[in-house]
């Protein structure tokens, strides 16, 4: 049987992508981010999972609002990087895993959620932005790409995420394969990018969010998208999908790491858990 | 601007719902268009050209050309996409935004935690 070993949390930006691929890891203004992965970085190379599965958002360059799935998961063996407007990176395709997947399409289905099923499934920053800060190994897991409708509203709720991690961790049980398999979850933390509050973040929220996170996710299950977009900023309301991960975990979580730093537009959060029957 | 979300309003915020979606399609469907290399080459070759083929209206297009990104969210841009643009035409995000907010990009810049030296790392 399948099952789940860990789950991390973590913020998504082109920003993190460029600091990456220009070698500012060591730039004063960059260094706190990267350090602050190092201790993940390290757990991860020990855990080995044999799978990922990410919750995170496409950012219009797999979907357009022409049809804008509110969940869709790809199925396919590998997962091209898409261009999002100003070249690809120098990265390799992500490898995935169709059997697996189409696995957790079938129960993800049973268990009353629908996601549009993509044989084929580019990825953007949305993934890309995050894995290199999270390993070295290009790649270390086949990966399972589950996006989310994020931006155009209406949006699924925040229980919704909950639920989908719920079903994620049946799915998994139920797979027949010893697989150990980590759950991602991307997006946030505080940011907003657009309009004449461009630019807020609010450190405070993030960090009560992390909190809760870990020890009272209902609170956060139970709060509206505008209370997530009033205190962190419109595009902040991405962070719901961190509850997707948190819910595959069960009910208790052994937190091994935890880091915030926001130095220019986006409070960037990281938090890695264990399920406590790890 | 301040936009309402089911009735309750952010301030500085405008929430991309259905309605702005609508709206912004001509414009978001262009932007998006930006992401195969050759159409970027094509738009900066001839960006009213471009556009025009992109079914854009004359006011959208002049959005364009002013790089008027807060008047481009005012018509329904995303801005996931319309960063895309930006790209086409060298400014990247911070300046895009400083733009929004009306400042210049270095007022803009001085008021990030990371240039002020106070950004904030928390551990716990």
């Amino acid at each position: 049987m399948a099952r789940i070993v860990g789950g991390v949390g973590c913020s998504h930006a082109p920003s993190i992508a460029h600091s990456f691929d220009r070698g500012l890891q060591n730039d004063p203004v960059w260094a706190p981010l990267y350090k602050g992965y190092e201790p993940a970085k390290a757990w991860l190379d020990k855990l080995k999972p044999d799978l990922i599965v990410a919750v995170y958002n496409d950012h219009m360059n797999r979907f357009f609002f022409d049809a804008y799935p509110t969940f869709a998961l790809g199925v396919s063996d590998k997962h091209p990087q898409a261009d999002e407007g100003w070249g690809k990176r120098d990265l390799p395709d992500l490898p995935g895993d169709a059997e697996f997947s189409w696995h957790l399409a079938q129960s993800l289905v049973e268990d009353e959620f629908d996601p549009t099923i993509c044989q084929e499934m580019t990825v953007d920053h949305g993934i890309l932005s995050i894995l290199p800060l999270l390993t070295d190994t290009r790649w270390p897991a086949a990966l399972v790409p589950f996006a989310a409708n994020v931006i155009q509203h209406p949006l699924p709720t925040p229980k919704r995420f909950f639920h989908l991690g719920q079903a994620i961790r049946r799915a998994v049980e139920s797979y027949p394969k010893d697989l150990r398999v980590l759950v991602v979850a991307t997006g946030g933390m505080s940011h907003q990018l657009h309009g004449d509050r461009f630019g807020f973040m609010n450190p405070d929220w993030d960090n009560e969010f992390l909190d809760l996170l870990e020890h009272d996710p209902q609170k956060l299950v139970n709060l509206r998208h505008h209370d997530y977009m009033e205190r962190g900023g419109a595009e902040s309301v991405e962070m719901i999908m961190w509850l997707a991960m948190r819910a595959a975990l069960g009910e208790k979580v052994r937190r091994i790491h935890r880091h915030y730093y926001a130095p220019m537009l986006t409070g960037y959060g990281l938090i890695v858990f264990e399920g406590a029957d790890a | 601007m301040t936009a309402t979300y089911r009735g309750t309003p952010i301030a500085g915020t405008t929430v991309f719902t259905g309605a702005r979606s609508r709206q912004g399609y001509r414009i978001n469907k262009f932007a998006m268009s930006l992401t195969d290399p050759s159409k970027r080459d094509a738009f900066r070759a001839d960006e009213r050209g471009y556009m025009t083929s992109c079914g854009l209206t004359e006011a959208e297009m002049d959005l364009v050309a002013k790089r008027d990104w807060k008047g481009l969210v005012a018509a329904g841009g995303n801005i996931y996409v319309l960063i895309k643009v930006g790209g086409s035409v060298g400014q990247n995000l911070l300046q895009m935004g400083a733009q929004m907010r009306g400042q210049s990009f270095e007022e803009f810049m001085q008021s990030r935690p990371a240039r002020q030296g106070a950004a904030i790392e928390r551990k716990n």
